[in-house]
């Protein structure tokens, strides 16, 4: 049968393929965990071995309690950061993509465009007049924004386009007749948008917040520029700086602190693995 | 997972309370610091006297951090208005945050404290002012010199009396450097053809392992900036003459030798530092070299010895670059008088001796004492001492834009070395370049001070 | 408006609050604001003066805005068409295996969650030039055709290609959006062209691709608005060098502004990054219309 072993041939191909690409993303990964448990001496050794000879938990002890390293404080800050930016976004953009999906009123199209629009806009663009008028804030105002942490999830409770964007796209293809029937019962808006839509929308809110603490976690740039002491810092922003601190890179610590600040990241993936690849999958086609 | 997240949140660290509570009331003084490692608990014990004996009579408590790329997170954190009130930076800060107006001049302050001149060795004095004011006063002070590996030169005077050299004395002239260099350079080759270096007399290295080869023409007797006329003067014969001279290494020994070389250097303090393995045996360093080599390589003790850097010059003798650490009060500082006290306590002779002599460095101050020559633990300090107070010391450009030149310049010797860029329209590009950026920032500067008025 | 159109529009308005403020405070604002500054010389510790077009003018005069622009350029030239067709031939294949398609998809995501400041540090320790893995995996093959190493981010030639080829790991999450965009394609069409004689590679070209442009287009928008504002990996693994040889435009803007405290000439930067990113994606509508292809449209 011609096409029969055509078939087989193809698809061994294919699975061999696949277990190359596999392993393309697997191995910089493994290398890093194998890196992280090597002593000072075996990092050198040629030619290279996967499995060290002993595993040196203690690198992992020296990245996390080195004098300027603050691990365990760093976690706490971008676990800080990161909530309050999840919680923030999650209902701000829900209570706007409400407004944008369910209420018919005058200019909703026009705005909602402009909303679009920003998504555009560069983040460097506004970095340094932002950078300005947290200052001018923090010199007119009792509350300092500059040299804390609230420049960068302070804006998050105001909405984000994307989320807001996602949510309301969710928020249309529930059906009209569930807020008629409420409203009728002389439910108010709010009452509408709090107990009907809010409970039903739960998958698509999981994916806004996943994908708002993602950003949080690896957000690099913001931390950079707002925050002043390194007590502050988060952990994207405290790698850095162990990286820059040291004079000659001891590579195995780095790569142990480098596992610390991607467990949570693949943690998280693993739980709610489903969530993820379908909240990208949305994205793509909906754009 | 979200109550681990909880738990963290609830019974996490937390900053550390820095003051302890007997202090409470005192006033606060934020210093922040650019040192790691023994440095770094060099400076905390100095702090530790002055909040133990000044600080403890005037309520007043210095708190000290380490910050990594200090000079410019000092320089945001002051534009954001949340600056330390102590930051030890480098002189040219002095230049470039004074022109800025970023820094809080000290000159009435150090006259309160009785501070002047005649305290400070000239070259440090004056590279702490700018446009007429003291901006900073030095902590610990760089010179740079010739370092040497005696053992090697006596393992090989053979060699070196054959090329007509004295193997018991270092070289007096770049010309002789060369010579010397030649003689000690051992080059193998390999089964594939390659060179590799065995050993190197002397090479000039990329700034990223030695941070003062862009100011190298001051052994040519030319510098890189006029202060009178405030011009660049990268075209000047002297400076590419320096730059020309840099080129002839990568030609003798080959690129990829070069390149090969500085890439298995570890940083200049580390044991994989080249005069540290004896893979080279001349370079320019201060005199901190002789605690890291003392760290890294005892066995080595014994075998080096200081001179001063030779010149290409007939007759220019005993010229140095001279940088410094240096305490600056940022403005926005809401307790400068409190922040100077603490300035003025590491200024003393005592104090400042104790800090250099365990950072391993020379003394900013005019007068040193017996103890501090006889029991540093760099043997030739006096080498370094003499250096520093010789009129051919120099300090760094006083031009406000010499971080963009030093940029410039790093680029140069980068391309340079890597056989990448030719010397002399590379020189002209940057000299024009910034002389454009320097008469930009000029014509700025003025027009900022009208718009004050 | 009728009393029952004020009324919507109150409350609509009532639940856009949020982003209405927001936008005013932290977008509208600082755009107006940005333009400004990128009129003036301000370095944030003394009042902006005005200046006009003078940042503007320095602007095309600077060797380094242009040199900036042209690393941005090439390294967009290399990685744009690379990760369009690695990803994908990767979602094509993952979209042919039928078993344990989960698993591959899954482990082909995972490097797209490693948070950039991470990859930097690991990449950075693969590509040393003595200790790196990859180096040390080429050692033998490269021994056999008597080359050495190449230099990785050592040096200016080979920078932006190694980012680039960095930039290829993490195709993860664009792999996922092409693999949802090849299973919406109605497997009529692949049984029809079939019928009409098409191979495997006559159906890829013909029906895939037309099926799924609009996402490749949504992908090639999204990755030019991200190309412009690289950032943490040069800063993080060759601090733009060497010699500037992957100066990122967006590198260049920070240093401007927070090295340099050059706030109005880092404006005058990020306006022309705006206006870049605008046409480009002008360019990219304009040009859809020719090869995008909507489905039911």
């Amino acid at each position: 049968m011609k096409g029969g072993r055509e078939k087989f041939w193809t698809s061994l191909a294919t699975y061999a393929a696949l277990v190359v690409i596999c392993a393309l993303a697997m191995i910089p990964l493994l290398w890093m965990i194998s890196t992280s448990l090597k002593s000072d001496s075996q990092i050198v050794e040629s030619p290279p071995r996967w499995m060290p000879d002993k595993l040196v938990w203690n690198n992992y002890r020296l990245a996390i309690s080195s004098e300027w390293a603050h691990f365990p404080l760093w976690t706490r800050n971008t676990l800080i950061i990161a909530t309050l930016a999840v919680i923030g976004t999650t209902f701000s953009s829900a209570i706007v993509a409400y407004g944008f999906a369910k209420i018919r009123f005058r200019g909703r199209g026009l705005l909602f465009t402009l909303m679009l629009g920003t998504m555009m806009i560069p983040f460097p663009v506004l970095m340094v007049p932002l950078f300005s008028i947290f200052v001018w804030l923090g010199g007119h105002t009792p509350i300092q924004w500059l040299g804390t942490a609230k420049p960068l999830w302070a804006p998050s409770w105001f909405g984000s386009a994307f989320s807001i964007f996602l949510l309301r796209q969710f928020f249309i293809t529930v059906p009209d007749e569930l807020s008629e029937a409420a409203r009728i019962d002389g439910c108010s808006e709010w009452g509408i948008f709090w107990r009907i839509m809010l409970p039903l929308s739960r998958p698509a809110l999981s994916v806004v917040a996943l994908f708002t603490f993602m950003w949080a976690w690896r957000d690099f740039l913001g931390p950079l520029i707002f925050l002043q002491r390194p007590s502050q810092y988060t952990l994207a922003l405290g790698l850095q700086t162990l990286q820059s601190q040291h004079g000659s890179t001891p590579w195995n610590q780095l790569m142990a602190a480098s596992v610390l600040v991607i467990l949570p990241v693949l943690a998280l993936f693993f739980i709610a693995q489903k969530t993820f690849i379908e909240g990208i999958a949305t994205t793509g086609m909906k754009g | 997972m979200l109550c681990g997240a909880l738990c963290v949140l609830i019974f996490g660290p937390r900053p550390e309370p820095a003051v302890p509570p007997d202090r409470e009331h005192d006033v606060v003084i934020h210093y922040w610091e650019k040192w790691l490692g023994p440095e770094y608990e060099a400076i905390q014990q100095i702090v530790d006297d002055f909040n133990n004996s000044v600080g403890r009579e005037k309520h007043i408590y210095v708190e000290l951090m380490s910050m990594s790329d200090i000079d410019q997170k000092t320089l945001v954190a002051t534009a954001g208005g949340v600056p330390p009130d102590v930051a030890g930076l480098w002189d040219p800060m002095v230049v470039q945050f004074g022109s800025l107006g970023a820094l809080v001049p000290l000159d009435d302050l150090a006259k309160a404290h009785g501070i002047t001149a005649a305290d400070y060795k000239p070259v440090y004095w004056n590279g702490s002012h700018w446009a007429g004011h003291l901006y900073a006063l030095p902590s610990t002070p760089a010179a740079v010199a010739l370092f040497y590996n005696r053992r090697i030169f006596q393992e090989n005077a053979a060699k070196l009396r054959a090329a007509g050299l004295d193997p018991d004395r270092p070289p007096q002239t770049i010309d002789e450097l060369d010579r010397y260099s030649d003689a000690l350079t051992v080059v193998v080759t390999d089964a594939r053809g390659n060179r590799h270096v065995q050993r190197v007399g002397y090479l000039p290295m990329p700034p990223d392992y030695d941070w003062y080869v862009t100011s190298m023409p001051l052994w040519f007797g030319s510098d890189e900036w006029d202060e009178r006329s405030r011009r660049f003067t990268l075209t000047d014969p002297g400076v590419i003459r320096t730059f020309q001279w840099m080129e002839s290494f990568p030609r003798k020994l080959g690129v990829a030798t070069v390149s090969e070389f500085f890439t298995s250097q570890g940083g200049f303090n580390t044991a994989q530092n080249s005069f540290m393995l004896g893979t080279q045996v001349m370079e320019m360093q201060g005199p901190w070299m002789a605690n890291y080599i003392h760290h890294n390589n005892p066995s080595m003790d014994h075998d080096w010895a200081v001179a001063p850097f030779p010149t290409a010059v007939p007759g220019l003798k005993n010229v140095t670059y001279c940088p410094f650490d240096a305490l600056m009060i940022p403005r926005g500082c809401r307790h400068i008088p409190e922040a100077f006290e603490f300035i003025a306590y590491v200024s003393r002779q005592d104090v400042m001796e104790k800090l250099c002599m365990m950072h391993c460095k020379g003394s900013p101050l005019s007068k040193v004492s017996w103890n501090f020559l006889h029991h540093h633990p760099n043997p030739y300090i006096w080498v370094f001492e003499e250096l520093a107070s010789s009129p051919n010391a120099h300090m760094t450009m006083q031009c406000p834009i010499a971080q963009e030149a030093g940029a410039e310049l790093t680029a140069i010797v980068q391309g340079v070395l890597a056989l990448e860029v030719d010397p002399i329209p590379a020189l002209a590009l940057a000299q024009a370049r910034l002389q454009a950026r320097f008469e930009e920032f000029e014509k700025a500067r003025k027009r900022r001070m009208r718009v004050a008025d | 408006m009728t009393r029952g159109e004020i009324r919507s529009l109150l409350k609509g308005l009532a639940f856009l609050s949020p982003w209405l403020i927001g936008f005013g405070v932290f977008m509208f604002l600082p755009i107006v604001l940005s333009m400004y500054y990128s009129l003036c010389d301000y370095n944030l510790l003394q009042s902006p003066a005005f200046i006009g077009a003078e940042n503007y003018r320095a602007l095309i005069h600077d060797g380094i805005f242009w040199k900036s622009l042209r690393v941005t350029l090439l390294y967009a030239a290399i990685s744009l068409p690379a990760g369009l067709v690695v990803s994908l031939g990767v979602a094509v294949l993952l979209n042919a295996s039928v078993r344990g398609q989960a698993i591959f998809r899954t482990i082909v995501f995972v490097p797209s969650l490693v948070p950039t400041i991470a990859a930097a540090v690991l990449w950075k320790w693969m590509f040393n030039q003595r200790l790196g893995l990859i180096n040390r995996a080429l050692g033998p093959l490269l021994e056999l055709l008597h080359k050495s190493p190449p230099p990785w981010l050592d040096q200016s030639a080979w920078v932006i290609p190694s980012l680039a080829l960095m930039s290829l790991w993490s195709v993860g999450n664009t792999v996922i959006i092409y693999l949802a965009g090849l299973q919406d394609v109605p497997r009529e069409l692949y049984e029809a062209a079939e019928l009409d004689g098409a191979g495997k590679r006559r159906q890829l070209w013909h029906v895939t691709i037309p099926m799924i442009s609009p996402v490749i287009f949504f992908n090639l928008v999204m990755a030019i608005i991200g190309i412009l504002q690289v950032f943490d990996t040069p800063y993080m693994m060759t601090r733009g060098g060497p010699n500037r040889a992957s100066y990122f435009y967006t590198y260049y803007l920070y240093d401007s502004a927070f090295t340099y405290l050059k706030m109005g000439y880092a404006s005058a930067l990020a306006w022309i990054q705006l206006l870049l990113v605008l046409a480009l994606t002008g360019i990219a509508f304009w040009s859809s219309k020719r090869w995008v292809h909507y489905q039911g449209k």
